[in-house]
């Protein structure tokens, strides 16, 4: 090729400034690293393993970031990118946006996500196990075990199914929390109350698992919704904060109407 | 039972959904609240306001109650909009250098906390100058006509509705879905009707700052 495509020959010139630190106790601040030929059909992460090797061959500490699967869907990768939350992309994760959204010369600012409730473990790596707790509050349903049951025995409205399985979508990634100004876990509580409450098998759990989940997110230091959505623009999945509006409406019920354990009984 | 609607008050949605009835019952206040001020525009003399505001003094025990009910909706308001900023801002100790818009937020949406203190202080002001002064020998029409015929008082009353409309334009949609009635078939409709309320509010408001600085009460369509 010749001319005009300058950054295939050569690639993308890069100023970094990657946050570092060394654990949880550490202040942190920014490094800035300067990368040279990165090509832009590369994946971010994948510039990141670039950035890595140079520091290696200089003898330096790589920079530590979380990822797995590198195709979108299992909420590992994480990093605030330029101050968005997977970068500049609607329903993109990090580990699929690619360096020809980034202009030779740029600098861009890369961080983790920032939560009291995602505290940082090293460099770009938070711990993100409180959404492992909620979901071991509430986020799962009872199943009965033995032969398994027929196909259709449970009818499924259409809409139920798809609004659930859009719900259903969520990785739990957490950009929800990374992008909200307010470091609040709405979207993220509100797809998995929603998944479950839509369909059949999340009724006899329904109320108490509202309750529980939403408890054991304020227990976590989670904050406060403000209904910006920047939550939606920022998922990978693009849930909708219509699901935030179902769990309002499902804790609301559940608040005014759940019974304690034994409280049913009374009323015979 | 009490232990219950503890629990609720203590919890994040709990918190918003009782700051967003608060919010829709002070939206319904301003509108009553707007609706009576227009009376002053009726004459060139004040007497359809004076007598409106007579009439409000004449519920005695009523006009106490409904008070008291004004200061519990504001302090819950107010209160509650301090007690959540102060949690969000300690639910991410670590900013970040720049939180960049995704896409989704807006001025009014970003600035709740802000607008929400400079309509406090305003609050404070428009209470001390028309709440607690002394119109018995002019009439109420006339104070308001004097404070507001003064620019600084014009200026300070026309800059405060700027705020409140601002803030207004966030809030109904936003305590639609805070009390999740969100629904894609009324979602535009909630949207526009939210805007609409709020700016129609601020800028009724407004005109009293603005038409007493140009006519001091001598309208010219009397």
């Amino acid at each position: 090729m010749s001319g005009g495509h300058d950054t295939h020959s050569h690639g993308l010139n890069l100023t970094l400034h990657v946050w570092r630190q060394k654990n949880a106790q550490d202040t942190g601040h920014f490094e800035t690293y300067s990368l040279h030929g990165i090509s832009e059909h590369c994946s971010f992460l994948e510039m990141l393993d670039q950035l890595n090797e140079q520091l290696l061959k200089e003898g330096r500490e790589p920079v530590a970031f979380d990822h797995d699967c590198r195709e979108g869907i299992c909420g590992s990768c994480s990093l605030v990118i330029n101050g968005r939350a997977h970068g500049p992309d609607r329903e993109t994760a990090t580990c699929q946006l690619h360096m020809r959204r980034f202009h030779d010369g740029e600098t861009i600012y890369i961080e983790p996500f920032r939560a009291k409730a995602f505290p940082v473990q090293r460099d770009l790596v938070c711990d993100r196990s409180a959404f492992d707790r909620i979901i071991a509050a509430g986020g799962f349903v009872s199943a009965s075990t033995g032969s398994p049951q027929d196909a259709n025995a449970l009818p499924v409205p259409k809409e139920a199914a798809d609004l659930a399985m859009d719900a259903a979508q969520c990785i739990g990634c957490g950009a929800c929390v990374a992008a909200c100004p307010n470091a609040a876990a709405m979207l993220f509580v509100g797809a998995k109350v929603s998944h479950l409450a839509l369909l059949p098998q999340g009724q006899p759990e329904r109320k108490k698992r509202v309750l529980a989940m939403v408890e054991q997110m304020d227990k976590e230091g989670f904050g406060n919704c403000g209904n910006i959505y920047e939550c939606e623009a920022a998922c990978p999945k693009g849930i909708s904060v219509e699901n935030i509006a179902r769990m309002n409406r499902e804790y609301l019920g559940a608040s005014l109407t759940a019974r304690p354990q034994g409280e049913a009984k009374a009323g015979f | 039972m009490l232990s219950r609607f503890g629990a609720f008050l203590r919890s994040s949605i709990g918190k918003k959904s009782l700051m967003a009835f608060t919010g829709l019952l002070l939206i319904l206040f301003l509108i009553a609240h707007v609706a009576g001020n227009l009376s002053l525009y009726a004459d060139g003399t004040g007497e359809q306001f004076n007598a409106y505001a007579a009439k409000l003094e004449a519920l005695g025990p009523l006009k106490l109650a409904a008070e008291l009910g004004l200061v519990i909706l504001f302090g819950a308001h107010i209160a509650l909009g301090m007690r959540t900023y102060l949690e969000n801002r300690e639910a991410r100790p670590v900013r970040y250098k720049d939180l960049a818009p995704k896409g989704n937020r807006t001025l009014a949406s970003m600035t709740m906390p802000v607008t929400g203190i400079v309509i406090l202080v305003f609050l404070v002001i428009h209470i001390i100058d028309f709440r607690l002064a002394d119109f018995s020998k002019q009439g109420l029409a006339a104070l308001v006509i004097e404070r507001l015929s003064h620019p600084l008082g014009a200026g300070i009353y026309f800059i405060s509705m700027g705020f409140l409309g601002v803030h207004l334009w966030h809030a109904f949609q936003s305590l639609v879905q805070t009390l999740g009635f969100r629904h894609p078939a009324y979602l535009p409709a909630v949207k526009t009707a939210g805007m609409v309320l709020g700016v129609l509010i601020a800028a009724l408001f407004a005109t009293f700052p603005v038409l007493c600085l140009m006519f001091k009460g001598q309208w010219p369509w009397n």
